[in-house]
């Protein structure tokens, strides 16, 4: 088989022209924001249009693209066996002269092309705001090879061993290279290009925004099982070629990168020692290369794969098994040179049409430098998988998802991020689209294929129509609402639904809720009211039967029913609570007497600039507002930021999808994050409190130099970096790697700064269950130089190795003092008892058993001239 | 033109070695006026040395003589003082008639060449580019004879470069010559800064520098209504009352970045690299990071210091824009200014910049200097700076950016002359560092980042050798190279015909290729 290998790739010379390649200079990348996601159901192409928008400010408008895989027959317009047999070869015509040529050198001789069309698109291109450039004309043959061309290529590379599809692969691969080489690569004016020629997978790129592909070729209502998404940030040049966009395609694979080689050259040159040539110079192309080389052409399991993309190494290597070391070594010795370097994340869009098998790829490099969100949704009918640069953009898709198709939860089951190069998930996750019982079935595994488990109740909340409850059920829950709500006990409403709400039909949570809405004035009672849904909706409690994703709908909802009723700033009305949007901004006004707490509908406003909700909010406090509650955001960034120093007092809260750096900069105020927070939150913290009610992303609090912090989910990578001073963070769940690195905050017991790691999970039914690994990544404490880390590892599961320049020591009771205040509070905070941290397999240990110090020590090499003297 | 001669009769500025109290900083105003700030010993180092023989009769000629005033008797004093053979101008004064070695009826004197100059500098900082910084720092001119300062002796590079005079210039009046710079070309709605001179001075963290020289590089910068930059220590209390003329330094290790530091200031500068240590970060080793260092910084003292290579949470081009537009939410009226070393892909680094939102864009070449780096990093990495002007410039004028943005350039700059190429070159301004060093007395023995530092007390923060150098002294030889700077940029100016430093930028066609070393 490698013999063919070999053979199929020295035989590619025949397609190349003799002179040497362009020695070209690599197109600028940079930057971008990448997503997709695939669904059981075919989808509109309206809903690709959602996540792209929101991360327009990830791109600059110079490129973008989609891809759709998993079509609908009847809108290619032919019949379902020719879209599983033919080629979609999909061509993007520059310069519109040029098709007839093309059309009669590349295309008529080589295929039988059961159909030719022109893509529909909108008269004018400028009818869409912000489109400079006319995209291209876009063609599509669906075809196959001739069976006597096909047999003359059998002929003439003596690739008569490859199976028939194999071939007639190969050759439309070349094909479509030789077609690039000759209207595109070779040429000062670009004329023509392939855009993908997979089967069942159509590709679009323009010089523009990617969401802008669906407006001007009228996609909205395209529907595919797997759609993908670019915003390309180039900086180099002022023309800019669609052929440049992503995604870019292998053959029945089309992807999309956020990130910059570093190797690009190396990668270029592992490829051309197996003579496979580049065209386009973009580090996406080598990578799409790369992936259709082993794929197609040397067969590599899909674990090998992304192994040679991202090797395994430090702690995570000498986890696998001795088997998987052996192989995993020889892919390393045999591709190192390919693997890119750099920050880089990929998703990928693939397909297996004879295998009737879909599939969304996301892969993360292996020192996690890319921001990165999975999520998974199970309706029991309809299943959606969704990967993303940021998760607010995954939030906005099954909202929109939601309002149209009732079958979809506007929120998911399960939001993660993965960890690279690791023995725990390879980072990588893959979203599979299969045939089961002539219905498709989508499935979630990691890179080793360990599945992803939902766990989650069936009966939903958000969907029932209201029904009239039973006279004395609805009497009982009024009175309770009223007594509570009068009384100003949000614990007891809080308490009553956890207690209840495994038992209430599928409407009973609907039903409290409205009790509570027309229970409310704009007082005492509201506030109240605030308060007990929010705890709802950040704790974790057992939910019975019902799918907490859509309890959450149903507390958000009405969440937002009690803000919104609020008077606007400015207008005159009763009660505590003044509320401003987009619409109303203008008017910013001191408090009145009586007014305490400003709402912030952020829905409208800008992600960030001078018109941003945050510089409203800063307004606002300059004003003399001090408590805010920032709702519907929508990845706004910044919230909190720019209020300068001296900020106690304050107290912002915020509800929706929050955006990036938010609490930057902090110097005195509170703010609680009512949900997952994003990246770059905390950067500098100085003082005040943060409270972040799930998992929170990259480099969290970098450079942080104080503050009191409690996190009940999960960090991404890089927490605390670089941080000094005395912050005190209490994370209950786990960090993907690099926590605390260069931490140089004093000595804990002396004033000195310190993380807590609880390493534990709440299960579905709201337990506390330890995770796999207190810190599965191999960089804990590294570089430190002062602070420490209070971990929670009874079994000792944390080793040597993961340390650099750390070490591990007793927790003393001094410790047990400092910590113990914190973990009160965390406790108040989450519900996560002291007692439950320590309690070990069912028996109740002392601090000391459960957790260990990490603290730094003192190395030769850091230390001042005098102190090595001593 | 009026040069003075360095006159050690008048009194000078302020004794050297006193430590001036704190509340002479309350004034806002700085002078820009120069005062004598003669060298700190009395002994210093020349060019040349006199010696006086036991023939000598102490008849007083020799001190009634001199106009540089090498020799002094005073009034009821039986002998002359030991010569003060610094201010000896050499061998060129055998031209005139107070040449003291032929007037001395005795032949007691002879002139001749100092020996120590010639273990002094090197072909980047010659003795005589280190002896002119200080007869400028010390005087506010230029000297008249005898030292080379217009260019060392590297053999490429600036001193490779001629202008090109033309023979007949267009009449320009150097009083009219125009210096300044403005520094928002975005037209995005923030304010607009103006600084007087081309020049600011570069980012010297509280920690690599003393507080002293932090404090006069700000006082000088007021004067002339330019910029100091806090570098990477954060921002001491004492520099609080020149706000206005203060850039704050955000860096990789974000040491002493608070909302406060960034939003006191008209401009912010991210420090990406820096060309002394491209690639590197910062490593401020542990003697020099003192209970005051580390109590600014929120660190350990006695630990060394590290910042990362990176910004960590900038990985991507839109991560950078993010991390701009983060600044710019903190403060809104400031500009921002984006400082990078120079790899060769420094063009698309300055773009990528540019569409990010950076007002500045900062290239620091590889010749630059730091207080906080191992050695096996210094000047062995990255592009001159030579290299990288022209390519950036160039290219950001075929992007059609070059009008909205600024470009300004540091590493190893270190006379008037080197400024005046940068700007033909296509820079619009320049950051200095070495050259306010020199100025305060750096002989450029490059020791400043290990042990307790400089040991002439300015590039350390240790409590004793930081006295050595008083802030007042240390201020007005700032002022003064200043002075003596824009003295020669106007007379370069004014000899290209060239009325303005704008109109210079980018005019590679007065710069020729020197094939010899430069005789003009």
């Amino acid at each position: 088989m490698s013999d063919q290998a070999d053979l199929l790739l020295a035989t590619r010379s025949q397609v190349y022209r003799d002179e040497e390649p362009v020695e070209g200079e690599r197109a600028e990348e940079g930057g971008c924001g990448v997503t997709g996601f695939a669904c059981n159901i075919p989808v509109r192409g309206k809903f690709i249009y959602e996540p792209s928008i929101q991360m327009q400010n990830r791109g600059n408008g110079k490129g973008g693209g989609i891809a759709a895989t998993g079509l609908v027959p009847e809108q290619i317009g032919v019949s379902r066996e020719v879209l599983d047999s033919h080629y979609l070869v999909q061509l993007a015509l520059l310069d519109a002269t040029v098709h007839p040529e093309l059309e009669k050198q590349f295309i008529l001789p080589n295929f039988d092309v059961a159909l030719s069309t022109r893509q529909d698109h909108i008269d004018d291109h400028r009818d869409i705001p912000g489109l400079t450039v006319r995209p291209p004309d876009v063609h599509r043959y669906v075809v196959r090879v001739k069976p006597a061309v096909l047999k003359a290529f059998a002929e003439s590379t003596g690739l008569q061993a490859l199976s028939p599809r194999e071939l007639e692969d190969e050759f439309v691969w070349r094909n479509s290279y030789r077609l690039n080489d000759t209207f595109y690569a070779s040429l000062g004016d670009k004329r023509a290009f392939v855009l993908s020629h997979g089967r069942d997978q159509l590709v679009f790129k323009i010089v523009g925004y990617a969401e802008q592909n669906v407006e001007y070729y009228k996609l909205q209502d395209f529907r595919a099982h797997v759609w993908i998404a670019h915003q390309r940030y180039p900086t180099k040049g002022r023309v800019w070629h669609p052929g440049g966009a992503h995604p870019f395609v292998g053959l029945n694979e089309a992807l999309v990168h956020n990130g910059d080689f570093a190797n690009y050259h190396s990668v270029c040159e592992y490829l051309r020692q197996r003579n496979i040539k580049q065209q386009f110079l973009t580090d996406t192309e080598v990578s799409v290369q790369l992936f259709d080389l082993w794929d197609r052409v040397y067969k590599y399991p899909l674990e090998y794969i992304i192994e040679a993309l991202a090797p395994t190494a430090e702690l995570d290597f000498d986890q696998l098994s001795p088997e998987k070391q052996q192989i995993y070594r020889q892919i390393q010795a045999t591709h190192i040179h390919a693997s890119p370097d750099g920050p880089w994340f990929f998703i990928i869009a693939r397909n297996h049409p004879d295998q009737k098998r879909m599939q969304l790829l996301g892969i993360t490099d292996t020192a996690m430098l890319r921001p990165q969100v999975f999520a998974l949704a199970d309706s029991g009918d309809v299943q959606i998988g969704l990967i993303c640069s940021e998760k607010q953009a995954i939030d906005a898709t099954l909202r929109s998802l939601a309002r149209e198709d009732p079958r979809f939860c506007p929120v998911a089951d399960k939001y993660w991020n993965a960890r690279g190069g690791s023995s725990s998930d390879g980072g990588t996750f893959v979203f599979t689209i299969n045939d089961e019982n002539g219905k498709k079935k989508l499935s979630c595994a990691d890179k080793f294929g360990r599945q992803v488990k939902l766990d989650v109740g069936n009966v939903r909340c958000d969907q029932v129509k209201r029904e009239t409850p039973s006279e004395i059920a609805a009497a009982g829950t009024r009175k309770a609402v009223l007594e509570a709500l009068k009384q100003g006990r949000a614990q007891d409403l809080f308490t009553h639904v956890v207690q209840n709400l495994p038992g209430w039909p599928a409407s009973g949570l609907r039903d409290f809720c409205d009790r509570i809405v027309e229970s409310c004035d704009n007082g005492r009672s509201k506030a109240t009211a605030i308060e007990a849904l929010t705890l709802l909706y950040d704790r974790r409690f057992d939910t019975g039967d019902k799918r907490r994703s859509t309890v959450l709908p149903v507390l958000e909802e009405t969440l937002m029913r009690l803000f919104d009723a609020s008077p606007l700033l400015g207008q005159p009305g009763e009660g505590s609570f003044r509320r401003l949007n987009w619409d109303s901004r203008a008017t910013i006004v001191a408090p009145q007497a009586g007014e305490e707490v400003l709402l912030i509908d952020a829905e409208k406003f800008p992600p960030e600039g001078d018109d941003c909700d945050a510089v409203y909010l800063r307004r606002a406090f300059q004003a003399g507002w001090r408590r805010f509650i920032v709702y519907r955001l929508r990845g706004q960034r910044f919230t909190g930021v720019g209020l300068g120093p001296g900020t106690e007092g304050v107290r912002i809260d915020t509800y929706g999808s929050s955006g990036d750096y938010l609490a930057s900069g902090m110097d005195g105020e509170e703010i609680r994050v009512h949900g997952n927070a994003q990246d770059q939150v905390g950067q500098i913290a100085k003082r005040g409190k943060l409270v972040i009610f799930g998992d929170v992303g990259q480099t969290f609090m970098y450079g942080g130099k104080g503050g009191e912090v409690y996190v009940m989910g999960n960090g991404a990578g890089r927490p605390l970096i670089n941080a000094v001073g005395r912050p005190r963070v209490v994370i209950n769940g786990t960090c993907l790697d690099f926590l605390a690195e260069s931490f140089m905050a004093g000595d804990p017991l002396n004033g000195g700064g310190f993380v807590i790691v609880n390493g534990v999970e709440f299960d579905r039914r709201g337990k506390l269950v330890p995770l796999a690994a207190p810190y599965p990544g191999s960089n804990l404490f590294s570089l430190a130089s002062g602070g420490a880390i209070y971990i929670r590892d009874p079994h000792k599961k944390v080793v040597e190795q993961q340390l650099n320049g750390g070490v591990f020591g007793p927790v003393t009771d001094a410790d047990w003092r400092v910590m113990r205040p914190y973990l009160q509070e965390n406790e108040r905070l989450f519900g996560i008892s002291i007692d439950e941290l320590l309690t070990v397999d069912g028996k109740l240990l002392s601090p000391a058993e459960v957790y260990r110090k990490v603290s730094a020590v003192s190395l030769a090499v850091l230390a001042s001239a005098t102190e090595k003297k001593k | 033109m009026t040069f003075s001669l360095a006159n050690s009769k008048a009194e000078p500025a302020a004794a050297p070695t006193q430590s001036a109290p704190a509340d002479t900083e309350s004034e806002f105003t700085v002078s820009r006026e120069v005062r004598p700030a003669p060298d700190r010993y009395r002994n210093a180092l020349g060019k040349y040395k006199i010696n006086r023989s036991a023939d000598c009769v102490a008849c007083g000629e020799c001190a009634k003589l001199c106009p540089q005033g090498v020799h002094v008797k005073p009034d009821g004093y039986t002998f002359t003082l030991r010569p003060l053979d610094h201010l000896c101008i050499g061998p060129d004064c055998a031209k005139t008639d107070h040449f003291c070695v032929a007037k001395c009826k005795q032949k007691a004197l002879t002139l001749m060449r100092n020996p120590s100059v010639d273990a002094m500098g090197d072909p980047r900082w010659t003795a005589d580019l280190i002896l002119s910084t200080w007869h400028m720092a010390a005087t506010g001119h230029v000297p008249t004879s005898g030292l080379e300062y217009r260019h060392g002796a590297s053999g490429g590079g600036f001193d490779r470069m001629d202008f090109n005079f033309p023979a007949a210039p267009t009449k320009v009046d150097p009083a009219k010559v125009d210096t300044t710079l403005a520094l928002n070309r975005r037209n995005d709605g923030r304010p607009q800064v103006n600084i007087d001179i081309p020049v600011y001075g570069g980012g010297m963290s509280f920690g690599s520098v003393s507080i002293h020289t932090i404090v006069a590089k700000a006082r000088s910068a007021t004067a002339w209504n330019s910029f100091t930059c806090t570098g990477e220590g954060g921002y001491p209390d004492r520099l609080k009352p020149y706000d206005e003329h203060v850039i704050t330094q955000v860096a990789t290790g974000l040491f002493g970045v608070r909302e406060d530091t960034i939003q006191r200031v008209r401009i912010v500068e991210f420090k990406y690299a820096q060309g002394a240590k491209p690639g590197l970060g910062g490593h401020l080793l542990g003697d020099k990071n003192t209970p005051a260092v580390a109590r600014m910084r929120e660190a350990i003292a006695g630990n060394a210091l590290f910042s990362p290579f990176p910004f960590h949470s900038v990985y991507s081009v839109e991560d950078h824009k993010k991390h701009l537009d983060w600044i710019k939410e903190v403060n809104s009226r400031a500009l921002v200014s984006v400082k990078v070393s120079t790899p060769t892909d420094v063009d698309m680094v300055a773009v990528g910049s540019y569409y990010a939102g950076a007002h500045i864009i900062h290239l620091d070449g590889s010749y630059g200097g730091t207080g906080a780096a191992p050695d096996i990093a210094k000047k062995n990495i990255a592009m001159p700076i030579e290299y990288a002007i022209a390519k950036v410039h160039k290219f950001l004028v075929a992007e059609g950016i070059r009008d909205s943005v600024t470009l300004i350039v540091s590493g190893g700059l270190r006379t008037a002359d080197d400024v005046m190429k940068a700007v033909a070159l296509g820079a619009d301004g320049v950051v200095i560092g070495t050259a306010d060093m020199v100025a305060l007395g750096c002989v450029r023995c490059a020791c400043c980042e290990s042990g307790r530092g400089c040991p002439r007390g300015i590039a350390s923060t240790d409590p004793e050798l930081m006295m050595l150098m008083s802030l007042e002294w240390a201020t007005q030889r700032l002022i003064n190279l200043m002075h003596a700077w824009r003295e020669r940029m106007v007379d370069i100016m004014v000899r290209l015909g060239v009325s303005s430093v704008k109109d210079l930028r980018g005019r590679s066609d007065l710069l020729t290729y020197a094939r010899e070393e430069a005789a003009l």
